[in-house]
């Protein structure tokens, strides 16, 4: 091991990955495994806050090269995102208490958590690789973990694009590790966009990533996972773990000249998964779908922000802006997700009044609501959108977030059978109000250091102005809807295209076992070779060879004669 | 020393061939002790020529057969590849075989034909020259027809006559490659190349698709893959010796052989080989994988997926660059150790559990969960999942395919990897997910010696992932190899 940086740090970063991965292998010897779940996180949060920007551990003989490093974006994502595991953690430990197959779930959450933290600490192409892909497969555990025919479905559906974007990404990543001659993400993103090849390379980088971040039209696992796992665990999904196909992006897009095309193309792909998410996310019934869908929308507006960065003098300012937005979307979403799981069974009607105003403060807060940690988000993505179209329809997308929200907020509003009077259980309602707060806390405590703007702006009219109206506008529509639309809302299936997908699935399959059949049923042709004779001989010869008392040793002793004839 | 080892090693597995011939079927004790000091004796003697052959020496034995006709048996970087690869898989499929076959009856016949199957395979690898491989490829032939047959039933016999019929033909046609071309260049020694530079092109032409017809029956190319699926018939101990070692590596390894040191790269790509014999290895990858696609018996989706997974070391030696010949070599060992744990597996479940069908998996992994594990391993190593095996050696065939400027090669291997999920991922769900069909005790996971192997060499096959870049890794034992081809 090169020691570059102390041994402390080091260490931590170690645990990070390496506490949940040993705990995963002993869970079956613990008792009470969901009691183990937040305390597994901690590495993780401690490494972030502590642990000095630059600390890096080089394991060369691992793999083709191991190596962490904790840069600030890393650093970010590694803070928020343990801390949402921790608190979901907690929140896992109420949620699941009593439940079934608990050794199952306690597995895959650590070995996801181990992955999608590997994510953000990974110091080159091939160890980013590695947790990626631990992170993809062990998500497959938690989605199904209900064992319902719901849940089966969505885990295929997932694992399908998450094998596709496995392959996807490890033909981008050969072919631009070929290119860079060197593993480091700075190399690699050189090489990609200067190799002959560098379109294919991005288009498999961009499905590889995109399937994580819910970028359509790759996007429909999302919203059909999200209902189907466990809340925790959802919270984690829609907080963390989509957030390494961003940290992805981040690491990978080349931002020069060159692969600026392919900015245009992630700016459309961006802006048109951000509206297509609302549409669809206000024409469901589940309040966990409706979520899930206004995070692909939220991941579509960080990749069009990504995509406007692509060979502008001055990249940084939209990679600092992604990484704010992404902290606050995943604390705010991870908030939000938690309160699903709080309301549906909270039942004291001045405990549900409070949780709806902390949840609706959250919700609207994703959609930029003044004074949030959402407001310094959009603040920050502002500036590197520019005024131009794509500045505008960002702006204008709010709208559709805070509409989304409110139909959120009221179908979370109803009542549910599962309701029992009082308050929850302090396991579910700490790590959710915890969370809230840490989705505004977090923000503010970043905004300076990555937009390099002063506090005072955020008071400044122009942009509570700027922040406030689309809210007020969605209000205003909802309000003019639940007025004017007498009959029931409209759906759309969880999943939207996949229902099409599926039933093309559908069609090829049945036309391939007719295919099958009638291959099966074809008209015996006769055969170009004489088989029958060649059979023949080779039964005379097998007769004789059948007597193995005979041929065995007969075979040794030729191989004797023949040895003894060399040494002659 | 030096002169002795290379039959030292040989004999390591023919002289428990010829006791055990001898040994009566009761005298249990006796037969595994012949076996397993063989087989222990030849890890230990790999072991110093591995150190020996790192540093540079030389393992040479040269016999004269007949007044020209010389058997030379030596030790190189790559014959020690296989080697190794061969004296550990045979010490687990020993003890494997121990358990497994229990009290069956016909045990001695079949350790006996199982040593002499290992002894050929040795021969093979420490061969020197063309003639010598083909003595040897040929012995292994028929040491391992009555192991295919062993259970003597009309499907064993059935099976045992296909795979004599397919490797028979393909003899021939290696005979006559083999004769015409030391007609054409003189005697065939591996080591230097440069040799046929003077013969004619269509010739060599013509000559090296002779070589690659023969060896690629073993090697099981497309469409000479016939006998490889019918074979799985054998009992479990023979499949995976087959599938990892002995026969489809015994083939593999003539072509890598045929590719580097008999032809030599340069003159390959002079004569405009190399794209040919990949597209012949890529239709067999794809090819074996829609294959297994299609199998419901477990055995049989192993034996197309071996079909599919051999193929990827002669694309990696056909792209003629070192990297892709890297990831290739690596392939060798590691599809070995990964093929080996899923037969080891399935051999289990059959044993243990009496299950043969994909469909019969539900929920093995609560009943057998070491097993399991260890097939799922294997599963995912195929699939080209990091840091198992598998992924070491799809990432250097990626890399040097496009190297190599053939893009092409890596639509294949992620159409590879695609289809292995489709046809591995279905067993680990069913293993994993689903509820067992009734309620079985605990307590299946016996003996040790059935359940071990398969944990030991899947443990093998993440750890030679986990430490590719250590001294010694199978990847840097390729590396080592390619290194001393391209800068003698």
């Amino acid at each position: 091991m090169i020691a570059s940086t102390g041994l402390l740090p080091q260490i931590l970063l170690v645990l990070t990955l390496l506490m949940p991965l040993v705990a995963a292998m002993l869970v079956s010897l613990l008792r009470r495994p969901l009691a183990l779940l937040p305390w597994m996180a901690l590495p993780g949060l401690v490494t972030a806050l502590i642990a000095p920007i630059g600390s890096s551990l080089e394991v060369p003989v691992l793999l083709i090269g191991f190596n962490l490093e904790l840069d600030r974006t890393g650093a970010v994502f590694l803070g928020f995102g343990s801390l949402l595991w921790l608190l979901a953690g907690i929140y896992a430990a109420g949620y699941l208490a009593g439940g079934r197959r608990l050794q199952s779930f306690v597995v895959f959450w650590l070995l996801t958590m181990s992955g999608t933290l590997g994510t953000f600490v990974a110091g080159d192409v091939v160890t980013f690789y590695l947790a990626f892909s631990l992170m993809s497969l062990a998500v497959y555990g938690l989605v199904i973990h209900d064992r319902t025919g719901a849940a089966y479905r969505a885990g295929r559906i997932y694992i399908v694009l998450a094998i596709l974007g496995e392959t996807a990404m490890l033909a981008a990543l050969t072919l631009a590790a070929t290119h860079a001659e060197s593993l480091q993400f700075a190399a690699v993103r050189g090489a990609l966009a200067a190799s002959p090849w560098s379109g294919f390379a991005l288009a498999g980088l961009i499905i590889g990533l995109g399937i994580k971040a819910g970028l359509a039209p790759l996007h429909v696992w999302l919203p059909l996972a999200h209902p189907q796992a466990p809340t925790p665990a959802s919270a984690v999904l829609s907080g963390v773990i989509v957030k390494a196909g961003i940290i992805g992006l981040i690491r990978l897009l080349p931002m020069d000249a060159a692969a600026a095309p392919w900015g245009e193309v992630l700016i459309f792909l961006g802006l048109g998964t951000a509206y297509y998410g609302v549409l669809c996310g206000l024409l469901q019934r589940d309040v966990k779908a409706m979520l899930a869908y206004s995070t692909l929308s939220q991941m579509g507006l960080v990749v069009a922000l990504l995509g406007s960065g692509i060979g502008v003098a001055d990249p940084t300012r939209n990679l600092d802006a992604a990484v704010l937005y992404a902290a606050h979307h995943g604390l705010a979403k991870g908030a939000l997700f938690l309160a699903v799981g709080v309301l549906a069974v909270a039942g004291g009607a001045r405990f549900r009044l409070v949780a709806l105003a902390v949840t609706g403060f959250a919700a609207f807060a994703v959609a930029g609501l003044p004074f949030t940690g959402g407001a310094i988000a959009k603040l920050a993505i502002k500036t590197p959108l520019g005024s131009g179209t794509a500045g505008a329809l960002v702006m204008v997308s709010a709208v559709g977030t805070a509409l989304l929200m409110t139909r959120f907020l009221w179908v979370l509003a109803k009542p549910t059978a599962q309701q029992r009077p009082g308050v929850p259980e302090w396991r579910l309602t700490v790590p959710w109000a915890a969370s809230a707060v840490a989705a505004l806390a977090v923000p503010a405590w970043l905004f300076a250091d990555l937009t390099g703007y002063r506090f005072g702006v955020l008071a400044d009219p122009a942009n509570v102005r700027d922040a406030g109206w689309p809210i007020l506008v969605a209000l205003l529509l909802a309000l003019a809807a639940y007025r004017l639309w007498r009959r029931p809302a409209p759906t759309v299936p969880q999943g939207d295209l996949v229902v099409v997908a599926e039933a093309l699935a559908r069609w090829a399959g049945a036309w391939g076992r007719r295919l099958a059949a009638a291959w099966a049923e074809r008209p015996a042709l006769p055969s170009p070779v004489p088989a029958a004779a060649i059979l023949a001989a080779v039964d005379g010869l097998e007769r004789r060879l059948r007597r193995w008392t005979l041929s065995g040793p007969t075979l040794v002793l030729l191989a004797i004669m023949l040895s003894w004839s060399l040494w002659h | 020393m030096n002169q002795l080892l290379p039959v030292l090693v040989l004999c390591t597995s023919l002289v428990p061939a010829l006791l055990i011939f001898f040994v009566k079927e009761s005298q249990q004790r006796t037969r595994t002790f012949v076996n397993l000091a063989g087989a222990v004796g030849k890890v230990v003697m790999m072991g110093v020529m591995l150190e020996g052959v790192a540093r540079g020496v030389l393992y040479e034995t040269r016999l004269e057969l007949l007044p020209g006709l010389e058997l030379l048996l030596r030790v190189d970087a790559l014959s020690l590849l296989f080697l190794t690869l061969s004296a550990f898989l045979w010490l687990l499929t020993t003890i494997y075989a121990i358990s497994y076959l229990g009290n069956g009856p016909h045990r001695s016949r079949f350790f006996g034909f199982f040593s002499l199957c290992v002894a050929a395979t040795t021969g093979i690898a420490l061969s020197g020259t063309l003639i010598t491989f083909f003595i040897f490829y040929e012995l292994l032939t028929l040491s391992t027809w009555p192991l295919v047959a062993h259970r003597g039933n009309a499907e064993s016999i059935a099976a045992g006559k296909r795979y004599l019929a397919y490797t028979m033909a393909a003899s021939a046609v290696l005979l006559l490659g083999m004769v015409w071309l030391e007609t054409l260049a003189g005697p065939i020694e591996f080591t230097v190349t440069g040799r046929l530079t003077e013969v004619d092109a269509t010739a060599l032409q013509v000559i090296f698709w002779l070589l690659i017809a023969g060896l690629g029956v073993k090697t099981a190319l497309v469409p000479l893959h016939g006998w490889l699926p019918a074979a799985m018939v054998a009992p479990a101990p023979v499949s995976a010796l087959l599938h990892a070692v002995a026969v489809v590596k015994a083939g593999a390894f003539g072509i890598v052989r045929v590719v580097y040191d008999v032809y030599g790269t340069v003159l390959l790509h002079d004569l405009a080989l190399g794209v040919p014999l990949a597209v012949v290895a890529s239709v067999t990858i794809i090819y074996g994988s829609v294959r297994a696609l299609q199998q419901s018996d477990l055995k049989r989706r192993l034996a197309y997926s071996t079909v599919s997974q051999v193929s990827y070391i002669v694309l990696g030696v056909s792209m003629l660059g070192p990297f892709a010949a890297i990831g290739g070599l690596a392939h060798l060992v590691h599809q070995g150790l990964m093929k080996i744990t899923m037969f080891f597996a399935a051999g289990a479940l059959a044993e243990r559990m009496g299950i043969y069908k994909v469909d019969e998996l539900d929920g093995v992994g609560r009943v057998m969960p070491w097993t399991a594990a260890a097939l799922s391993i294997g599963a995912l190593g195929m699939i080209g999942l990091p840091p198992m095996a598998g992924f070491i050696s799809k990432w250097y065939l990626g890399v040097g395919a496009f190297q190599g400027g053939q893009a092409w090669v890596v639509l294949v291997l992620v159409g590879s990897s695609l289809l292995n999920a489709m046809y591995f991922l279905p067993l680990l769900y069913r293993a994993w997910f689903l509820p067992p069909p009734r309620a079985v005790e605990p307590g299946r996971e016996r003996p040790l010696g059935l359940i071990a192997p398969a944990v030991v060499s899947a443990a093998a096959s993440v750890l030679v992932g986990v430490f590719a870049a250590m001294p010694f890794s199978p990847l840097a034992w390729a590396a080592l190899i390619i290194e001393r081809t391209y800068a003698p």
